[in-house]
């Protein structure tokens, strides 16, 4: 019998709105992917996009990034900052050609516990269905025993 | 004397200016930087079309700060850096007399920063043809075939950071490549480690990159790395119309907001 | 030493069988940006021979930009540590310059005359090289002010010079006699002759007698700040050069697994000389630049007895702002 991918999703999540958003999809009882680590941040301004590759470089498949809905920042104006942030920062992947079909951005408020199940789900579907992100790991990471001078290339 | 180097002169009798960083010739013929504080010294100076770096890069180090009046020598790019630093704060401790020589080949000397601006609007430099085609030629490449160019590419850099320390946007005095606890961006020099560098780096210039190219054209492995920043700079001018290096009291499109920005990627 | 002649035309054939013999064979690529780098090749045809001079050096082929001294796993058992030096292949350098040829001198001095290195021999030990001598320069070469020649043998398993239709073959050592037995009905015997005619003119900048003598007295040159200002602190002139061999050793890894790793590291860096303490000996470029130049014409020479600088000129060519090593050399001799 084939086991199934479990792909590893990283949940960077602001403190006052996803991350109560997904307290209260757990205090309903609601059932959804276990696939997911979440790691909380007082806001989505606080997220340095280089954590974002941090994660993928160990082992991630899959990220999700959420916060508090525009206007509904605890800090005000954090979200917002972080709205341009990721604006240039999924431009700039996109032009290195890395997939960021990986990456899911959100707005989930403390009251959307179905929306964060539903999120949860789905990018785990999407990733399991993209499967484990060997382009990224199949970087010559870890793997200095070739011989040195390996093709520099154009 | 060149009517540069008589300007010059002039303008260490005077007592404008008790440094000037310019261009000489070596033994070598190719063009250095040239920092001299006499006017006796003053007919080595030039400044041919091959003299192509970005001398605002030396505003920053403790040793030309200390001189107080400093000259330099700048071609639209270094303008234009010039105008960026000063909408960044970084150059109000030096008093600077920027010269240039403009499309008439005349000895233009800047009193102020104002006039450096009002130059640098009216001469706003495009991409190059060259750079152009190539950003054209990546943005019309699947992803896949994007990143088997930038990744073949970043398998090549070295982590020699001539980059970093040619670029006169990048003055922080303790970089995040030098943190160790955590170790951001790693000593070694491998794909996905060099991948990380690079983008971190064009993060962090993301909207104030001035475009002048010296990045990748110093590149001792030949990594075309400016076309990132200059990516990202039409993606900032498309989305918030901000231009870099264009006015003295512009701000930063990424520490500023609008609470209309549109995106079409968050669910 | 051995003389030995083969046909220009019959390089090739040389070449390919070196491949064939199963070596990993590097040699001068043509690269889109223009630049030219040694790479593993497949062909005589991917080889580049139009060009003065690679960007880096072969240094990498005995000391690796990255290099795993050991790597460990966790298991189940307890911690597994691997050594590193096993797999390492026969390897050929070809078209090496005299002047990469020396540098290969003062590394094996360096590496192995005290405590030897294991790493730099075992990979000394596989590699042989073949070395091209320079029909032409360009500014930035100096290799006749640092007592070597755009002929010279020192340091190569094998010289090639190209004389028109042949192709004279000084053979150095056992290991370059083992090269060329890969194809040895290709060589006939041949006299001595002369290369002059068939080398670049390079004028001699300075007397490496003189520098040596007046470098004594250089430490307190006024013009250190001069010949310095123009520095950014890269690793570009340290990471091309061929005998640079400063290195950084760098624990990379998790719980589970990891390594230990030695990368090139330059003194041009700011952090280069930073103590654990936070005091830094060498707090501003212009000190950090002297060390450089000091440490090449000077102190290479009281401590291994020979000159680092191998008047290649690849610190010339990558340097962003083109500091000149040997104008500055002059200056604060002067």
């Amino acid at each position: 019998m084939s086991e199934q991918f479990e792909p590893k999703i990283v949940a960077f999540v602001c403190n006052w709105c996803t991350y109560a958003g997904a307290d209260l999809a757990g205090t309903s009882r609601t059932k959804y992917a276990t696939n997911v680590s979440i790691i909380r941040f007082p806001c989505t301004g606080r997220i340095d996009f280089m954590l974002l590759m941090k994660a993928f470089e160990n082992g991630a498949d899959g990220i999700i990034v959420s916060g508090c809905h525009p206007n509904d920042c605890h800090y005000t104006s954090g979200n917002f900052h972080a709205r341009r942030r990721w604006m240039v920062y999924k431009s700039m992947l996109d032009f290195m050609g890395f997939d960021t079909d990986r990456i899911t951005f959100s707005w989930v408020s403390a009251a959307e516990g179905t929306k964060w199940a539903n999120l949860v789900n789905d990018t785990t579907e999407k990733i399991r269905e993209k499967g484990p992100f060997t382009e990224f790991k199949n970087l010559d990471y870890s793997n200095f025993e070739k011989i040195n001078n390996d093709a520099i290339t154009d | 004397m060149t009517p540069l180097q008589t300007k010059v002169a002039e303008l260490f009798e005077n007592g404008t200016i008790t440094l000037m960083i310019g261009f000489k010739s070596a033994l070598t013929k190719l063009p250095v930087p040239f920092f001299f504080n006499t006017a006796s010294q003053v007919e080595q100076l030039i400044f041919t079309p091959e003299c192509k770096g970005n001398l605002s890069v030396y505003l920053h180090k403790p040793e030309v700060k200390q001189a107080k009046k400093v000259g330099l020598l700048a071609n639209i790019s270094t303008l234009r850096a010039l105008v960026q630093l000063t909408s960044e704060n970084q150059l109000g401790d030096i008093e600077k007399t920027v010269l240039t020589m403009n499309a008439q080949n005349e000895v233009v000397v800047f009193e102020n920063m104002d006039e450096v601006e009002v130059y640098v609007q009216a001469n706003f430099p495009e991409y190059s043809e060259e750079d152009k085609k190539l950003l054209e030629q990546l943005n019309a490449m699947t992803r896949t075939e994007r990143w088997q160019y930038w990744t073949d590419q970043f398998s090549a850099c070295v982590k020699c950071y001539a980059c970093r320390a040619v670029c006169p946007m990048c003055y922080c005095s303790s970089c995040t490549v030098e943190c160790n606890q955590p170790q951001w961006i790693k000593v070694s020099s491998e794909t996905s480690g060099n991948l990380e560098w690079h983008t971190t780096r064009a993060m962090h210039l993301a909207g104030r990159c001035i475009n002048c190219g010296e990045c990748g054209r110093i590149c001792p492995v030949g990594i075309p790395v400016h076309l990132l920043t200059a990516q990202m700079n039409l993606d900032i001018e498309k989305e918030f119309g901000a231009k870099t290096g264009f006015s003295c009291h512009s701000g930063y499109a990424l520490n500023t907001f609008k609470a209309g920005d549109k995106e079409q990627f968050i669910k | 030493m051995e003389i030995k002649n083969i046909k220009s035309s019959d390089i090739p054939a040389f070449f390919n069988q070196l491949i064939g013999s199963g070596k990993v064979v590097l040699a001068p690529v043509l690269k889109k940006s223009g630049k030219v780098f040694f790479e593993p090749v497949q062909a005589y045809s991917q080889v580049a021979t139009d060009y003065i001079q690679t960007g880096f050096s072969a240094k990498s082929v005995v000391f690796p930009k990255v290099e795993v001294l050991f790597s460990y796993t966790k298991t189940e058992e307890g911690i597994e540590l691997k050594d590193s030096i096993a797999d390492i292949p026969e390897t050929v350098v070809w078209g090496l310059r005299p002047c990469d040829g020396s540098a290969f001198n003062y590394m094996t001095e360096f590496f192995l005359k005290e405590n030897p290195d294991a790493y730099y021999a075992a990979r000394k030990e596989k590699t042989t090289l073949i070395t091209v001598s320079c029909a032409k320069a360009d500014n930035a070469c100096f290799c006749t002010s640092v007592d070597l020649n755009p002929g010279s043998t020192s340091g190569s398993d094998v010289l090639l010079t190209l004389m028109g239709e042949d192709t004279y073959v000084e053979v150095m050592t056992p290991k370059g006699k083992a090269a060329i037995d890969t194809s040895a009905a290709l060589f006939t015997a041949s006299e001595e002759k002369n290369k002059d005619e068939y080398l670049a003119k390079i004028d001699v900048k300075f007397s490496m007698e003189e520098i040596k003598e007046h470098i004594k007295t250089a430490y307190d040159s006024v013009e250190w700040k001069n010949v310095s200002m123009g520095c950014f602190g890269c690793g570009a002139c340290a990471f091309s050069c061929p005998t640079c061999s400063c290195f950084d050793i760098q624990d990379e890894g998790t719980q589970n697994k990891g390594q230990r790793l030695r990368c090139w590291d330059s003194c041009g860096f700011g952090l280069f000389t930073k103590h654990n303490s936070g005091h830094n000996p060498k707090t501003n470029q212009t000190e950090r630049r002297r060390q450089r130049l000091m440490h090449k014409f000077k102190y290479s020479v009281e401590n291994l007895g020979i000159v680092s600088c191998v008047g290649c000129g690849r610190c010339i060519r990558v340097c962003p702002a083109h500091l000149n090593i040997f104008e500055n050399i002059l200056s604060v001799t002067e």
